[in-house]
């Protein structure tokens, strides 16, 4: 874990706000054991303490973000200082958001994205789906239509096309997670081995560009079930 | 026993805090024990305290409780009930409400409710002030020290300014309110406490106005909320509601045609519907009868059948499951998944009620807690946790309400979803859209619709003295920190300059800090008024303690110990005393008593000495035996 090191350093300032110690980068001060504000740099991998690595033990960070919990919550704090009050504050609240965004693939994937300089992945419709989704569209307009006229026939006709492209689109979706997954494989390997910086950006275009198809056929699954 | 007791010169304060259930129909307030939880009971044993006010304008005198109960049916323009269902909410929010009951509203209501009652108006948050005081008062009767800190308990899917409102009324009744901790989880927490194997929890919550279904994992006294769901406008209130519009219709139709909405009428009629509704909790029928012997023919008799009493109700109790199924939804949960299901509230015990639970979580649910206590018990833990005592426990509460803000077009962008852990935070960054302006209006809403006007305005803000810069150049991070209590604040930084960034804050609904400083103001005379009464029944009891042991002194010891003009002092000092007590005056009683402690001092010297010359006598010579 020694980039769980390096990264620590980043956690916090760089001398104790109340004995003025030089911190090692803890959440507490090594010297008089006090909660310490969290430094705006800080990252969410660093702040639980793990690597920038994709492929996370899901109990293990459970375990992390109770033992964290522990350390830092409000609850714990009620008589402290008013500036450990917001500190722990501070360092709860990351915590919570850290633990949400890490334990769900696709947000951890796309805050790594993030993390790397990579702006939020706009939708884009994968390059295969163009002429689907151009079909698509006309066929939401259409049920939209027969749904004004109250045309029994044409809204049954419309909307079963459209639960077909439905059932289509939801395959897709899963294709697109089982991609972008594989990729955490690699970028793993890319991040344990120190790769040139050319090798890890043709990781992270893919999966930026995954991620992007993947927002958008949701969008589109989302405007069907809603007409639907 | 020695003459002089230790005179108690207005009561210390406790480091303890308390836990306070504040219900819609009931409030209660408990305590960590030594042996675990437990509630306060007054001299007869009730824990609960009806959540009932009344309000006399003409004696200013005020009623809470058992009494203020008592004057709803006979004086039902002067009492106030269920206002938990008012508490965070403008006029347009409660039309609904405010049909079913008989309250008259203050004009300028839109953002905070006023109750009018005879010339003085009074908020939501005054009236739970004033049951939150009358619990307090129990409270630091029963420790003997004034407690001042408490955790009070809300509906979990309370929105920011009902959580804030009770937050107010806690204020209000001079109480630090040190969390505000949602009913199911406390609930968990008091059941959760003696079975610490992991699991998976539904706390089933059906109060009297309100319901809430959360979804808890319980691990190594971790008790972290999933998923939260409800509707903080479905309860008891809306199954009693059922049962009389249906006395009222059939009334209409008979001899008391047109007087059923008589107030002092209504409140009969209210209290039939709630105790049928009780009975037919524990038996399959009930009988709602009215008699009025001024009336011909005044008489209103039928009996209604449980089934029939299920049919009335049964659309009410379908309501709950779809909260109950979005919150597995959200929790990734099949009904089969869940370990244990807890049900919380009175409204629980309703066999219909427990039925559809049943069904949809297809296991039987816990029954055997308290549903009226076990909230209050909860928030005892939680109480003990905050005060320090135990850290081996820890609460892990969600927001129920996704967090948004107004963007183009009317439409509310997301910034914090609902079931995120508490506290959780959120920042945006925000900039100019034309060259030279220098504020920034925000505005943040509760919800999760799509558009502004189905959502909850919380609060609108504005960013100002930006200094003037092209359009779209200043970048201002607002950040938003939803707080352990489940409450908003708001927090702005020109991120150019690193420097904070002022804020004016308007709440859409609740009350300015103004409101709640005039408010304090307006509560001393009541305040001045109740510290009297209690003053007296104080000063009262003690200088009965102490005229007895006088008594009891002069009559077994005093020719023996002391001379005549000591006699003549002490017996002196007992009629002044006696006197005093005819009268209504504390200051003058205590005086009494401080004279009569004096007066007997001596006496009492001589008479420990003696029991300590004698208790030594006893020692020596069972050591003298022993040896």
């Amino acid at each position: 874990m020694s980039e769980a090191v390096v990264n620590k350093a980043q956690v916090s300032s760089t001398s104790c706000s109340y004995c003025g110690a030089v911190l090692s980068g803890g959440h507490f001060c090594g010297t008089c054991d006090r909660i310490q504000p969290v430094a705006s740099s800080a990252d969410y991998f660093a702040f639980i303490g793990l690597p920038r690595k994709l492929r996370l033990d899901e109990a293990e960070l459970e375990k992390s973000f109770y033992a964290l919990s522990r350390q830092f919550h409000p609850d714990y704090f009620m008589s402290a200082s008013e500036a450990e009050r917001r500190a722990s504050m501070e360092r709860s609240s990351m915590l919570n958001d850290a633990y949400r965004t890490l334990r769900d693939r696709v947000a951890r994937a796309e805050y790594l994205l993030s993390l790397e300089g990579y702006k939020a992945a706009e939708k884009k419709a994968p390059p295969d789906l163009l002429e689907e989704v151009f079909e698509l569209n006309m066929q939401i307009e259409e049920l939209k239509a027969a749904k004004k006229m109250a045309d029994e026939d044409e809204i049954a006709e419309a909307a079963a096309s459209l639960e077909d492209a439905l059932a289509g689109l939801r395959a897709k979706l899963v294709e697109i997670d089982e991609r972008l997954f594989a990729q955490f494989e690699q970028w793993d390997s890319v991040f344990e081995n120190k790769s040139a910086s050319g090798e890890k950006k043709i990781v992270l275009d893919r999966m930026s560009a995954l991620l992007s198809h993947r927002s958008y056929i949701r969008n589109l699954v989302r405007d069907i079930t809603e007409v639907l | 026993m020695p003459v002089i007791e230790l005179s108690m010169s207005g009561l210390p304060k406790s480091g303890r805090v308390v836990g306070i259930d504040l219900g819609t129909t009931n409030s209660l307030v408990a305590f960590m024990g030594e042996k675990g939880p437990e509630v306060v009971r007054d001299e007869s044993g009730n824990a609960l305290v009806p959540s009932i006010v009344y309000f006399d304008d003409n004696e200013d005198r005020l009623l809470v409780g058992e009494e203020a109960r008592d004057r709803l049916i006979t004086e039902p323009r002067k009492a106030i009930y269920s206002v938990k269902r008012f508490m965070g909410k403008g006029s347009a929010d409660v039309q609904e409400d405010l049909s079913a009951v008989p309250f008259q509203i203050a004009p300028d209501s839109e953002q905070v409710i006023g109750f009018q009652m005879g010339d003085r108006v009074f908020t939501p948050p005054e009236i739970s002030a004033f049951i939150l005081r009358d619990l307090k008062r129990r409270a630091s009767k029963f420790f003997g020290e004034e407690v001042t800190q408490a955790v009070i308990t809300v509906p979990a899917y309370f929105n920011d300014a009902q959580r804030q409102a009770t937050k107010d009324a806690g204020h209000l009744a001079g109480l630090e309110v040190l969390r505000i901790v949602n009913e199911p989880t406390a609930a968990s927490l008091a059941y959760g406490i003696d079975h610490r194997d992991e699991a998976i929890v539904a706390v089933y919550d059906l109060g009297g106005g309100t319901f809430d279904i959360s979804i808890l994992k319980l691990k190594d006294g971790i008790f972290e909320v999933l998923a939260t769901n409800g509707d903080t406008h479905l309860g008891g209130d809306d199954i009693d509601n059922r049962l009389i519009t249906l006395i009222i219709e059939e009334l209409e139709q008979g001899p008391f045609k047109g007087a059923a909405r008589e107030p002092v009428i209504f409140q009969a009629i209210r209290k039939l519907a709630i105790r049928a509704k009780h009975e037919l909790s524990a038996s399959d029928h009930a009988s709602l009868e009215i008699y009025s012997p001024g009336q011909p023919g005044g008489e209103y008799n039928r009996e209604i059948t449980r089934n029939e009493f299920a049919a009335l109700i049964s659309d009410i109790v379908e309501r709950t499951l779809g909260p109950c199924k979005q919150a597995l939804k959200d929790a990734g949960l099949n009904p089969e998944q869940i370990d244990e299901v807890v049900m919380v509230g009175g409204s629980t015990r309703i066999p219909l009620v427990r039925n559809k639970v049943r069904d949809l979580f297809k296991r039987e649910p816990h029954v055997e807690l308290n549903p009226d206590e076990v909230v209050a018990l909860g928030a005892a833990i939680q109480a003990d946790v905050l005060g320090g005592g135990r850290r081996d426990l820890l609460l892990l509460d969600v927001t129920p309400l996704s967090l948004g803000i107004e963007t183009m077009g009317g439409v509310v962008a997301k910034i914090i979803n609902r079931n995120s852990t508490i506290p959780a935070s959120a920042s945006e960054m925000f900039t100019t859209w034309v060259d030279n302006q220098t504020g920034i209006d925000v505005h943040v809403l509760q919800g999760e619709r799509e558009m502004v006007a189905d959502c909850r305005s919380l609060a609108k803000f504005t960013l100002k003295g930006i200094p003037p810069q092209p359009a779209g150049l200043p970048r201002i991070e607002v950040r938003f920190l939803i707080d352990a209590n489940g409450i908003l604040t708001v927090s702005a930084r020109d991120h150019r300059t690193g420097q904070e960034q002022s804020i004016e804050v308007k709440p859409s609904y609740g009350l300015t800090d103004e409101q709640i400083e005039k408010m304090l103001l307006d509560s001393f005379e009541f305040a001045e008024e109740d510290l009297r009464k209690r003053q007296l029944v104080e000063a009262r009891n003690e200088a009965e303690t102490v005229i007895r042991a006088a008594e009891r002194a002069l009559a077994e010891h005093a020719t023996r110990l002391i001379d005549k003009n000591e006699r003549e002092a002490i017996a002196r000092a007992l009629g002044e005393l006696r006197l005093a007590l005819t009268g209504e005056d504390y200051v003058l009683v205590r005086e009494k008593v401080k004279a009569l402690d004096d007066a007997s001092h001596h006496l009492a010297e001589i008479i420990m000495d003696g029991a300590v010359l004698a208790a030594l006598k006893d020692r020596k010579a069972s050591e003298v035996a022993e040896g």
